[in-house]
């Protein structure tokens, strides 16, 4: 029997060969390809480039809600404005939350870990590769079905959150909110699909070497929110999908009081989601901000331990938190105590990762690029945010400041200070990864700087808005109330943010217009990302790196140390085991493949035709019989020499 | 750029693995935990709801009747026997056997489904009688989903084992299978506990 073909298996300690890494990089990439045009970008199963597909889909999202931002920014600059009525404004905030949360900010997040977790850890691609693909086109029916609804007035009107009564049967007929409550079921499968697909990779496909203590940070980070994403979208999944839709389609009563039902367990249901989603963006954006910090502080960073228990006492805290979004209904004394008092205790794993960045960064001379002037954008923004935070974890003061403007400056310095700002900073820093290109750095400092004011134009005047009593989700006022100006003020502020983001995409564009100059490890980083080429080759790793320690680029100065052996005819990734990452098995690795397009249609099929009627759950669940068929069958090719380890005792097959 | 240096070899690692150390494992106990903390939701619901009423299930509503539901929790309990045997043949990757429990898992995993039909109706109220039937409803119909995508999993891989030349890393599927399998019968013991022995408790 012949032996399969493998790349280099050498005694120890043996530089390879230029030869023999040329030889062994020209049969990978045959094996690794994909079918090119249009059939290649359906079939697709490379983790880049879906990482990347989901980065530029979820920016879009990023604009669209934007423009639905300005829309509603142009309509309050003015009291007794007449732009906008009321029933397109409805749609119009719904939209922007649903879109910002759903759409931009959890899958542009995902997109990163599921871009960079392989790289960052040393693996070929993802463990899941098909199920990836999955939850990309499942996200692209949820994106394509709301923005069509909303294109033929169908758009969602009913709040982010769809409070019942207001979203029931009762008070919203039409399908407005069944649009919403299945928009966020598409958003769900692919997060859930993707936050599998990290933890397994980040667990079993680590570079030998990669122990526990020497995850880098943003994995830890997407780790964690993996983990979240797994306990808390079951939650929304649960209320939009199994109750909500259900009480609307076939007279369920989940929520009528009249029969039994609970309006007050939408919300502890959807806030149990709710409230952990808000960390599900934070934490990555926390975990992008370290090794800008190490990079261009030139330092290792100060408190790796506490910074990671700080992310996982974080998403503890995270859970046990969403009735402090309920101060306004009626919760018993000894439950608002306590939700008040974890709510101002996770403000402190928070403050103990911000104080381990300002050690690292202390006496060091920050080389001030555009990444780490978003980091310090962040600090400052996202400090102001935590503050409000804290403030409103006081059921006395929530209680005044409940659906006011205060909270909408909140949650916007939260979210941009703590998740867009690292998120920009971080589009900085890896696009030379990913696209072989450095971001002009004159159109990134005006981009920050104008984003930066303009985020603080925008959200500080709503503070003092909210505490004069002006209430969210109102189309207009009346100009006695004497709100004008400030409203003014903050529609300016919204322009200047229009305006830096509108340079970030002509610096993006005139960027990729350039011949690439970035080199593999342009910013001198010591993540492993930075050992492959800029963009990465569609293996990632010609061989396995062997970690010697947490920075591998900055301690290991020679060589870098590898394992051989793989085999070249097939995909083949190594599996290591959990803790230690020791070298464990070698798996093969699946081919593209058309079926999880297939089955994302047909999730369409069953979702958005329930709507409809039932028969057509009935017809989409009958057309994935055949996906699911074809993915098994094209995964089930008969092939030789497998070695086998098994439990009980069985001669190897080779 | 740096240079490699072949520090050892992977060469004589196995390509097929079982249980924890296989990535579809994993992966399947990912998916597990999502349904099985779905599932748990959904009964906490069901038990947040009990507080709007005096009595539980409502007065007018009788107890979910227990004969079938009994009956076919012994199904359910029995079927595990052909599960643990098809794993066990799978990891001795003996095929002959493997394909034997196979037949015996699908029926046995058929005869459950069959009997969920009635199942639903033994619990004596319609999904829009009430919050009470909804949720009941919902409990129940939520875990039938899972059976069905096992009964699809189990006819799937025991269909191909028959029409092709199954590839060795298939007899890690089968005992994937099996484990998911475990996990569909476990999470029914609760939910049977909970939805028909439950309300002559709660």
């Amino acid at each position: 029997m012949t032996r399969p073909p493998t790349d280099r298996t050498l005694p120890a300690d043996v530089t390879i060969s230029e030869d023999d890494i040329a030889r062994d990089a020209r049969a990978l990439g045959v094996v690794w390809s994909e079918p090119p045009g249009f059939w290649g970008w359906l079939t697709t199963v490379d983790h880049k480039k879906l990482g990347k597909r989901l980065i530029v889909t979820s920016f879009l999202m990023f604009l669209a809600g934007g423009i639905e931002a300005a829309l509603m920014r142009a309509q309050l600059s003015r009291p007794e404005n007449s732009l906008i009525g009321p029933d397109r404004y409805n749609q119009l905030f719904t939209t922007h939350g649903t879109t910002m949360m759903f759409l931009f900010a959890v899958p542009v997040m995902t997109a990163m870990g599921l871009y960079f977790v392989p790289l960052m850890v040393g693996a070929r691609t993802l463990a899941f590769p098909r199920l990836n693909a999955f939850g990309y086109w499942n996200y692209v029916v949820g994106v394509v079905f709301l923005y069509v609804s909303l294109f033929v007035n169908m758009g969602p009107d009913t709040g982010w959150f769809a409070y019942v009564p207001l979203s029931g049967p009762q008070y919203s007929p039409g399908h407005r909110v069944d649009v919403w409550a299945q928009v966020v079921t598409f958003t769900e499968i692919s997060a859930l699909a993707g936050a599998v697909n990290v933890i397994v990779t980040a667990f079993k496909m680590r570079a030998p070497g990669m122990t526990v203590n020497r995850i880098p940070i943003f994995v830890w980070s997407q780790i964690v929110v993996a983990f979240m994403i797994v306990f808390a979208m079951p939650a929304v999944a649960t209320a939009s999908t199994l109750m909500l839709a259900t009480d609307r389609a076939v007279t369920m009563h989940w929520f009528n009081p009249a029969e039994g039902g609970d309006a007050l367990l939408w919300q502890h249901i959807f806030w149990f989601f709710g409230h952990p989603e808000v960390y599900i963006i934070f934490l990555p954006a926390m975990g992008m901000i370290t090794p800008i910090i190490e990079t261009f502080c030139r330092r290792k960073v100060f408190g790796y331990t506490p910074i990671v228990m700080a992310n996982i006492t974080t998403a503890f805290f995270a859970f046990g938190l969403w009735v402090h979004h309920m101060f306004a209904t009626p919760i018993p004394e000894l439950g608002q105590s306590l939700f008040t008092a974890a709510s101002i205790l996770i403000a402190i794993p928070t403050g103990i990762q911000i104080f381990c960045w300002l050690a690292t960064m202390w006496m060091s001379r920050p080389q001030l690029t555009v990444p780490i002037l978003f980091v310090l954008g962040f600090l400052f923004t996202f400090v102001n945010g935590g503050i409000t935070g804290v403030m409103l974890a006081s059921v006395a003061f929530d209680k005044q400041a409940h659906d006011t403007f205060f909270v909408v400056a909140h949650l916007h310095y939260v979210l941009l200070g703590g998740g867009v700002m690292p998120l920009f900073g971080a589009i900085y820093f890896w696009f030379p990864k990913m696209t072989g290109r450095l971001l002009g750095e004159t159109l990134g400092k005006w981009h920050f700087w104008l984003f930066t004011i303009g985020v603080n134009v925008t959200f500080f005047p709503m503070h003092i808005l909210g505490l004069e009593g002006m209430p969210r989700r109102m189309y207009t006022y009346l100009e006695p109330t004497g709100w004008g100006p400030l409203n003014l003020v903050a529609s300016i502020g919204a322009a200047t943010i229009a305006v830096s983001v509108l340079l970030f995409l002509i610096n993006v564009i005139a960027t990729m217009r350039r011949a690439p100059n970035a080199g593999p490890n342009p910013w001198k980083s010591s993540g492993l990302e930075w050992s492959v080429a800029s963009p990465p080759p569609s293996y990632d790793f010609l061989y396995a790196p062997v970690v010697e320690s947490r920075h591998p680029l900055w301690d290991t100065t020679i060589d870098l140390p590898v394992l051989t052996g793989f085999r070249t005819d097939r995909r083949e990734v190594l599996v290591t085991t959990t803790f230690s990452a020791e070298p464990d098995s070698r798996h093969e690795h699946p081919t593209p493949s058309i079926w999880p397009f297939y089955l994302a249609l047909c999730m369409g099929v069953v979702f958005i035709g329930s709507i409809f009627s039932p028969w057509f759950v009935l017809g989409g669940l009958g057309l994935s019989i055949i996906g699911l068929a074809g993915w098994g069958w094209s995964g089930t090719k008969p092939t030789h020499h497998e070695r086998v380890a098994t439990p009980v005792a069985v001669p190897e097959r080779a | 750029m740096k240079t490699f240096r072949a520090a050892g070899t992977v060469g004589e690692l196995p390509t097929v693995t079982f249980g924890n150390r296989s990535l579809m494992w994993w992966g399947t106990l990912g998916f597990m935990v999502i349904e099985g903390w779905t599932s748990a939701l959904i009964l906490a619901a069901y038990l947040y709801l009990r507080q709007n009423y005096d009595s539980w299930p409502p007065l007018t509503i009788p107890y979910p009747s227990l004969l079938i539901p009994t009956i076919n929790l012994g199904f359910f309990l029995l079927s595990i026997v052909p599960a643990i045997f098809a794993a066990r043949a799978a990891k001795q990757l003996d095929e002959a056997r493997v394909k034997r429990w196979l037949i015996v898992q699908c029926v046995a995993c058929v005869i459950p489904l069959v009997l969920r039909w009635w199942e639903l109706w033994a619990l004596n109220a319609r999904w829009d009688t009430n919050a009470y039937g909804s949720a009941a409803w919902t409990i129940v119909g939520f875990h039938t989903s899972l059976l069905v995508l096992d009964v699809i999993d189990t006819l799937g891989l025991t269909l191909f084992y028959f029409l092709k030349q199954m590839p060795v890393k298939a007899f890690s599927d089968v005992a994937d299978n099996s484990f998911y399998w475990y996990f569909t019968v476990g999470a029914w013991v609760v939910i049977y506990a909970i939805v028909y022995v439950g309300p002559r408790i709660l």
